[in-house]
C-alpha cells in the first residue's frame, strides 16, 4: 500500500469516528433538552422558547394549553415558571454542546476524539 | 404513589444474567434515584451465592421476587464481536411484570440496558398508562439496523422495543399485559395474522402487537419512551475508564471503528463484552 492511500484510509477512519462521536454528543444533548412538565413531555427548541416568550408578552400566563412532543394538549398552570425552567435548561445544555463541539473540531486524532 | 424499576434475571450456562441485572440495577438506582426490584428464580439465586455477589444483590435491590424458572425451547444466536454461538434464551416472563411489580409506577428494564443519566425520569408524569420505546437508534453514524429491527415483518406494523417499558398499575396497563400474554400464548396464530417468523419468541413483537391493538389498530406514533441508543452484538465494549465507555463499532468488511460515550443511557447487545468489563462498570456505581 502506498503512503498516500494509507494516509487516506487513516483519515477515513478518523472521519468515521468523528461522525459517531458527533452523533453520540447530539444524542446526549437531545436527551438533556427533553423535559417532562405537567403530564406532558417537551423538546426544548427555539420554536418552543419563542412561542412561550410570545405568549407571556401577550399576557397569557396562567393555565395555558400547549401541544407537547407527542401531540397531546397539556395545561401549564404557570407559564412564567415553565419559561424559567426551559430557558435555564436550554442555555446550560447548549453551552455544554458548544464546548463538546469545540473539542470535537479541534481533535485531530481518533485518540483525541475518544477523550471528549 | 410508589415508583421503581424492575429487572428480570434468569441465568443460563452462557450468559451471567445475575451479574448483568446487578450492574443494570445498580446503575438505574444510582442515576435515576429510584428503588429497583429483581425478578429471578431459585437456581439464579444459587448461582449468585456461589459467585459471591448475593450480598451485593441484597444490598442493591429493594425486593427480590422469586418466580418459577420458566421452561423454554427458545434459542438465539449470541454474537460477541465476530464470534457467535446458539444459546437458550429465557424471555417469556415479561408479560408477568404487571402482576409482579411492587410499584404503582414501574420502569421495566432489560439487563443489558445501562442507565447513565436521569433522562427517563422526565417520563413518569406523562399521561399514558403504558409507554414503550418506539425505536432503536444505532450508535454508528450509518444505520446498520435491519428492516426487522424496525418493523415486525416485511409488511407488518412498526416494531417497538420492550427494552424499556414504563407502566402504571391501572386497568389499561392490566389489559395491555394480559394482551402481551395472549400474544405469547398464541404466538403462531399472531405470526400468521401479523406475518412474522415465529421461530424465536420476541417480547418486542408481543409488545408491538399489544400496542397496535390497544391503539385501536392505529399505527400513528403514540405516547412512548425515547429511542434507545444501541450498540449491536457485533460491536465490542472495549474498555471503561472513569465515566467513559469505549466501543469498537463493527464497520464494513470486518473492520472496526472506535467510539466513546459519556453520561448517555445505552443498550449494549453484546452481553459478553459487558461482563468482561463488569468490575470497571461496577466502579461507576
Amino acid at each position: 500500500m502506498n503512503e498516500s492511500l494509507s494516509k487516506a484510509l487513516e483519515f477515513a477512519n478518523y472521519r468515521q469516528t468523528f461522525a459517531i462521536q458527533q452523533k453520540t454528543i447530539k444524542e446526549k444533548i437531545d436527551a438533556k433538552l427533553t423535559i417532562g412538565h405537567s403530564g406532558g413531555v417537551f423538546k426544548i427548541d427555539q420554536s418552543l422558547l419563542t412561542f412561550v416568550e410570545m405568549l407571556i408578552t401577550a399576557g397569557r400566563v396562567v393555565d395555558v394549553p400547549l401541544i407537547d412532543s407527542n401531540g397531546n394538549p397539556v395545561l401549564i398552570p404557570n407559564l412564567e415558571n415553565f419559561k424559567t425552567e426551559i430557558f435555564d435548561r436550554y442555555f446550560s445544555v447548549c453551552y455544554e454542546y458548544f464546548q463538546d463541539y469545540e473539542k470535537l473540531k479541534k481533535s485531530r486524532s481518533v485518540e483525541a476524539l475518544l477523550n471528549i | 404513589m410508589t415508583r421503581g424499576c424492575l429487572i428480570f434475571a434468569h441465568n443460563n450456562r452462557d450468559v451471567d444474567y445475575a451479574k448483568l441485572a446487578l450492574l443494570s440495577g445498580s446503575l438505574a438506582k444510582k442515576n435515576l434515584g429510584l428503588p429497583v426490584s429483581l425478578i429471578t428464580d431459585e437456581s439464579t439465586i444459587s448461582w449468585m451465592k456461589e459467585s459471591k455477589i448475593f450480598s451485593n444483590v441484597e444490598n442493591t435491590f429493594d425486593k427480590l421476587i422469586l418466580v418459577e424458572r420458566p421452561n423454554t425451547e427458545n434459542k438465539r444466536i449470541l454474537h460477541d464481536g465476530t464470534d457467535k454461538k446458539i444459546i437458550p434464551f429465557i424471555n417469556s416472563t415479561r408479560a408477568d411484570a404487571y402482576n409482579l411489580s411492587p410499584y404503582d409506577q414501574t420502569l421495566l428494564l432489560d439487563s443489558d440496558f445501562l442507565i447513565f443519566s436521569d433522562r427517563l425520569n422526565q417520563y413518569w408524569d406523562v399521561e399514558s398508562s403504558v409507554k414503550v420505546s418506539y425505536a432503536a437508534n444505532d450508535i454508528n453514524s450509518k444505520d446498520r439496523l435491519g428492516y426487522h429491527d424496525k418493523y415486525v415483518s416485511d409488511t407488518g406494523i412498526k416494531l417497538f422495543w420492550a427494552t424499556t417499558v414504563m407502566f402504571n398499575k391501572d386497568e389499561n396497563s392490566k389489559l395491555f399485559f394480559d394482551l402481551v400474554d395472549t400474544v405469547k400464548t398464541n404466538y403462531s396464530y399472531f405470526a400468521d395474522l401479523y406475518m412474522f417468523n415465529p421461530t424465536q419468541y420476541r417480547n418486542d413483537i408481543s409488545f408491538s402487537i399489544a400496542q397496535h391493538i390497544m391503539s385501536g389498530f392505529e399505527t400513528d406514533i403514540i405516547t412512548s419512551l425515547p429511542p434507545l441508543l444501541t450498540t449491536i452484538d457485533k460491536d465490542i465494549l472495549e474498555s471503561v475508564d472513569q465515566n467513559k465507555l469505549t466501543f469498537l463499532i463493527a464497520a464494513e468488511s470486518n473492520s472496526y471503528v472506535a467510539a466513546a460515550i459519556k453520561d448517555t443511557d445505552i443498550h449494549i447487545m453484546n452481553k459478553q463484552s459487558i461482563l468482561r468489563n463488569y468490575n470497571s462498570l461496577m466502579e461507576l456505581v
